[in-house]
């Protein structure tokens, strides 16, 4: 695990929470078959929409972003997301490598 | 994940800790594990698989359970040897890798804090700076100076020391010379061999910038070499 991009990140989400934006964490707990990240790939999202990190290799990003938003704006804080995808609708949202992923997305309070 | 596991998880970082984060994905509850000392509440139950997972080196879920641990271990340590034009580039490159860098050179125009600022440099000749530096099987070292009288005594202690990477800089002439010098002081044939020299993998570069490119690549490659 590169603890590097782990740092960078968790400052920046520290910097964004002083400056009062609201900030979910999505991180990669489980993947099965080929998926470009490992288990412990992070990403951070705030209100705006603004990210730093990854949790795939650019495939599941956006979909991420979405869900990150709108756990903001629900009674939640948490939610698990799962990214089973065949490859026929892999060029939509999802994994163009055909490995799946499950993505737990927080609140940080 | 609480703020506070985050904050407390960059300080323990800047204090060389290992450790855990241990999140309960149910609520998002989260604590940091230390291998020494016991935990508390509710996390308490899981603390063999959680220990389990942090010696083992990985992220993962407890199985049949919503528990997951993300393991901190600390960097490797890459000692380099030199504090020449290479190792301007080195510095920038290991920037963004999971490296902790150490320059070792007793050459006070080299090492100038003007050439090398934020970065951990002893201006010490190397007997003397490994006194000062914890070394262990994670250790690497990046022999730069080419000149026996710095280089040698560091690749002798690396290799007593049965250091993880030892690279050094040289033509194949260079190198052989080398080994030629390190047998005579009674090191084997065959731990001499462990040393990468010609020094990184081959790329075809001649600069400095490209040489520390093929240096860092080959560290990168050993780290993962399973």
């Amino acid at each position: 695990m590169n603890n590097f991009t782990e740092k960078k990140i968790f400052e920046e989400a520290d910097n964004w929470i002083k400056s009062n934006k609201k900030v979910v964490l999505a991180t990669v707990i489980q993947t099965w078959g080929s998926s470009p990240l490992g288990i412990g790939s992070r990403m951070i999202v705030n209100e705006n929409g603004n990210f730093l990190g990854s949790v795939s290799g650019g495939c599941v990003e956006a979909k991420v972003i979405e869900e990150c938003i709108s756990l903001l704006n629900s009674k939640e804080n948490c939610k698990k997301i799962d990214f089973k995808v065949s490859n026929e609708n892999a060029w939509e949202v999802g994994l163009a490598c055909g490995g799946d992923i499950s993505i737990y997305i927080e609140e940080i309070i | 994940m609480k703020l506070k596991t985050i904050q407390e998880t960059l300080k323990n970082k800047s204090l060389k800790k290992e450790f855990a984060i241990i999140t309960n994905l149910k609520n998002g509850d989260s604590e940091i594990f230390f291998p020494d000392t016991n935990l508390t509440g509710f996390f308490s139950k899981y603390r063999n698989d959680i220990k389990k997972i942090f010696h083992l080196n990985k992220n993962s879920l407890i199985e049949n359970s919503d528990i997951f641990v993300q393991t901190f271990k600390n960097p490797i340590k890459v000692i380099i040897v030199g504090a020449v034009h290479i190792t301007t580039y080195l510095i920038d490159l290991a920037k963004n890798l999971d490296f902790e860098i150490i320059i070792v050179d007793p050459r006070g125009y080299f090492a100038s804090k003007e050439r090398f600022p934020n970065t951990n440099i002893i201006k010490k000749w190397p007997n003397e700076a490994f006194k000062e530096i914890e070394t262990n099987s994670k250790t690497a070292l990046v022999a730069l100076t080419h000149d026996p009288k710095i280089d040698d005594p560091a690749l002798q202690y690396a290799l007593k020391n049965k250091f993880f990477y030892i690279g050094a800089l040289g033509s194949k002439k260079t190198h052989e010379k080398r080994c030629l010098r390190l047998m005579e002081s009674g090191f084997k044939k065959e731990e001499v061999e462990t040393i990468n020299g010609p020094i990184g993998i081959k790329l075809g570069g001649k600069s400095p910038s490209e040489i520390a490119i093929s240096i860092i690549a080959q560290l990168v490659l050993e780290k993962y070499r399973k």
